[in-house]
């Protein structure tokens, strides 16, 4: 076995090998299983405390780059407090496509459930410049800061801002985060105005997090498509409605759940050219080694 | 004159924030309130602050007919059907605004970060070397929260794994990113600091006016 | 029936997928036409979120009692005369105010939202608890100082302070590991929901298949 030759395949030949990996539990799905994790259960358990007369803040802070990880989380936040008709201010303080990802995902959940009215028990109040002037706004007045609607309309007769004027209306500011917009919520909301903050954020920002959710700085994390995958477990187990709409095959195909098959090969196929890269470049010096000796 | 005044209101606006934090008087407050309802329209003059630079490198490239002009007319052509749309809409999002950025920007932003998937697996492969016992650890640890993050691990593992991967996470790891939290906002404050009394001043340019 | 949309969303994804392959001007296109929607993208959001429920409808609509809103109107438009040559210096007026207002709320972030929340939640029980409880505390404890002294520069790292600093690089080293093994997961999530379109929202439907 050359084992030079082998390190030095095409990368063109790796990246085949990843693609069929992806593609191949997309075509046939697997279905493996998830276990929620602790820090998932704590925003899990917040929201099942919460019911009509609570409101809480979804804050839309990413964009496309991370839609396939923070999408299926959204949506499964979004059904659990619709569930349990918490009054929800969706909102977006990320630039890049934070309220375009917001307008794509509320409707749509919202249709799911019966009685839901737009500016009674949900709105989304869109995107606001300034991310830290933005959140020590709302201390004051979060109509201050959001005087209209995503599309324009006024929100000072919304009923659903009656009860939430500023944050000591809120019960828990959930951001949906691909960075630094997150970490403000944390080290500036929670720390100043001591509102519980939970993070759902790509993997990428996740172990930094864990500093933050031992602290208490964040009530809950969701890191990840594993994050969103738990949550909709959680969701599944506990609400018959989810169960039944997991079992959907547009949402199914869609869900964290689905995603965690392809995350599995895939992790796999990296564990093995982690693993084998290591074994080919140990025999590789020990080739040269004996060629050196010869 | 012209790097004294913005000095002095580096200063002052700077330091405002911090004394309406700790004074609790009513007056500083309000003033506070409104410099944080200024500083988002502020803000969001800023935000396309670079696209006039771009458009002038572009329009340079044009007219220069430079190597790759052709793309500079997509660039500018792109940039201006999503900036008419964004202006007339008015209040609101326009709906061919969406239109636009769901099947357009979205999917060109998603795939363009999606590459990097197959860049990490060839760099997996390729670069990934247990070389000292410092690269061992890493790529130990690397190993057990990947098959911690994967229900294989489980499977595999008779369930250990995903406590073990978890301990990971909550112990070392958090220990660590404690760590370089503390130093890197340690480091971020003294800096404000510098930028606040004026020991700093690059972000104010050359001077040479 | 496939949409517009569909295709149009599909053919640029394969557009930047060829650079797999090699680079190539449908690539080249792509890359292009993203950099100048995603700029274009910006000022139509400014203007659409902020500037116009935020700035222009009650600056124009109630001149009186929003005159004031002129300052940051003013502070905004002067960035831009970083442009003109001759008043380029008038931009760091804005820049001023911009940069001072920012640098002083991330003081605070830093030094409140950080550096004490963080360094009180490390002073962790040592005593009372259960015996692998204190052991984590210990390691974690032991964790966080080493790697704040490995970061000390202002001496050299030799004698007890260089084998602490070892020990804070040994936790460096997991911690990217981990960091190493979540992006990964980041990456793979990015490919699955590329994929995930090609297949379930374009192909399918194309085909007929469910």
């Amino acid at each position: 076995m050359n084992a030079k030759k082998l390190l030095n395949v095409d990368r063109r030949v790796i990246y085949l090998l990843v693609a069929i990996g992806a593609l191949i539990p997309i075509i046939r799905p697997i279905g493996l299983p998830t276990v929620p994790t602790e820090p998932v259960w704590k925003l899990f358990n917040k929201i099942e405390e919460l019911g009509p007369d609570d409101a809480v803040i979804i804050s839309f802070d990413y964009g496309p780059s991370s839609e396939p990880e923070l999408n299926p989380m959204a949506q499964a936040i979004l059904r659990h407090c619709f569930a349990r008709r918490v009054k929800v201010l969706v909102m977006a303080l990320f630039p890049l496509g934070g309220v375009n990802m917001a307008i794509d995902q509320l409707d749509g959940i919202a249709d799911e459930f019966e009685g839901l009215e737009y500016g009674v028990d949900y709105v989304n109040l869109g995107y606001k410049d300034g991310a830290q002037a933005a959140m020590k706004r709302m201390d004051i007045s979060i109509q201050a800061l959001f005087p209209t609607d995503v599309n324009g309309d006024p929100v000072d007769d919304m009923p659903v801002m009656t009860g939430a004027r500023n944050y000591d209306d809120i019960s828990v500011v959930i951001s949906l985060a691909t960075g630094i917009i997150g970490e403000y919520w944390v080290n500036l909301v929670n720390a100043q105005f001591g509102v519980p903050v939970a993070v759902g954020c790509t993997a990428v920002s996740a172990p930094k997090y864990y500093a933050y959710l031992r602290a208490g700085q964040m009530m809950s994390m969701l890191g990840g498509l594993k994050g969103g995958s738990e949550y909709e477990k959680l969701l599944v187990d506990k609400y018959d409605f989810a169960r039944e709409l997991y079992e959907e095959p547009d949402v199914k195909a869609r869900s964290a759940m689905a995603g965690m098959d392809v995350q599995s090969i895939v992790h796999m196929i990296i564990i093995f050219f982690i693993i084998f890269g290591n074994a080919m470049y140990f025999l590789m010096k020990k080739q040269e080694k004996e060629e050196k000796e010869r | 004159m012209r790097r004294t005044i913005p000095l002095a209101l580096t200063f002052i606006v700077g330091l405002y924030p911090i004394l309406a934090f700790f004074v609790p008087d009513v007056r500083i407050a309000h003033a506070n309130d409104w410099l944080d309802e200024a500083l988002v329209i502020v803000a969001a003059f800023a935000l396309p602050l670079g696209t006039v630079n771009v458009i002038m490198t572009n329009t340079s490239k044009l007219k220069k007919k430079a190597r790759g002009w052709q793309y500079s007319i997509v660039l500018l052509a792109g940039l201006a059907i999503m900036a008419i749309y964004g202006l007339i809409g008015g209040t609101g999002v326009d709906p061919k605004f969406q239109w636009m950025f769901v099947n357009m920007v979205s999917p060109l932003q998603s795939t363009m970060f999606a590459l990097l998937s197959f860049y990490v697996a060839s760099a997996a492969y390729r670069a990934f070397r247990a070389r000292n016992v410092e690269a061992t650890i890493l790529l130990i640890a690397a190993i057990i929260v990947m098959m911690g993050r994967i229900p294989f691990g489980d499977m595999i593992t008779g369930g250990r794994m995903t406590p073990l991967s978890e301990w990971i996470m909550s112990i070392p790891n958090a220990a660590a990113q404690r760590g370089i939290i503390i130093g890197a906002a340690l480091g971020a404050a003294s800096m404000s600091i510098r930028i606040i009394l004026g020991i700093e001043t690059t972000y104010l340019g050359s001077g040479k006016d | 029936m496939v949409s517009f949309g569909v295709w149009l969303n599909a053919f640029l994804t394969l557009c930047i997928l060829s650079f797999l392959y090699k680079d190539n001007p449908f690539f080249r296109f792509a890359e292009s036409l993203f950099a100048g929607m995603s700029l274009g993208y910006y000022i139509g959001l400014a203007n659409q979120q902020t500037l116009m429920p935020n700035l222009f409808r009650p600056l124009f609509g109630d001149f009186a009692g929003n005159f004031v809103l002129i300052i940051p109107m003013a502070l905004g438009i002067l960035l831009y005369f970083r442009y003109i040559p001759k008043v380029a210096w008038m931009a760091r007026i804005a820049l001023a105010v911009y940069i001072g207002y920012y640098i002083g709320v991330m003081f605070l972030q830093k030094l409140h939202g950080e550096v004490l929340p963080q360094s009180s939640d490390t002073i962790l029980q040592l005593r009372g608890i259960g015996g692998l409880e204190i052991l984590w505390n210990v390691i974690f404890i032991a964790g966080v100082f080493s790697v704040l002294l490995y970061f000390y520069f202002s001496a050299e790292h030799k004698g007890v302070l260089g084998k602490v600093s070892r020990i804070g690089v040994w936790f460096l080293m997991i911690s990217f590991g981990a960091s190493f093994g979540y992006t990964i997961m980041a990456r793979i999530s990015l490919l699955m929901g590329r994929f995930s379109f090609l297949v379930n929202d374009w192909i399918r439907p194309l085909i007929g298949a469910s």
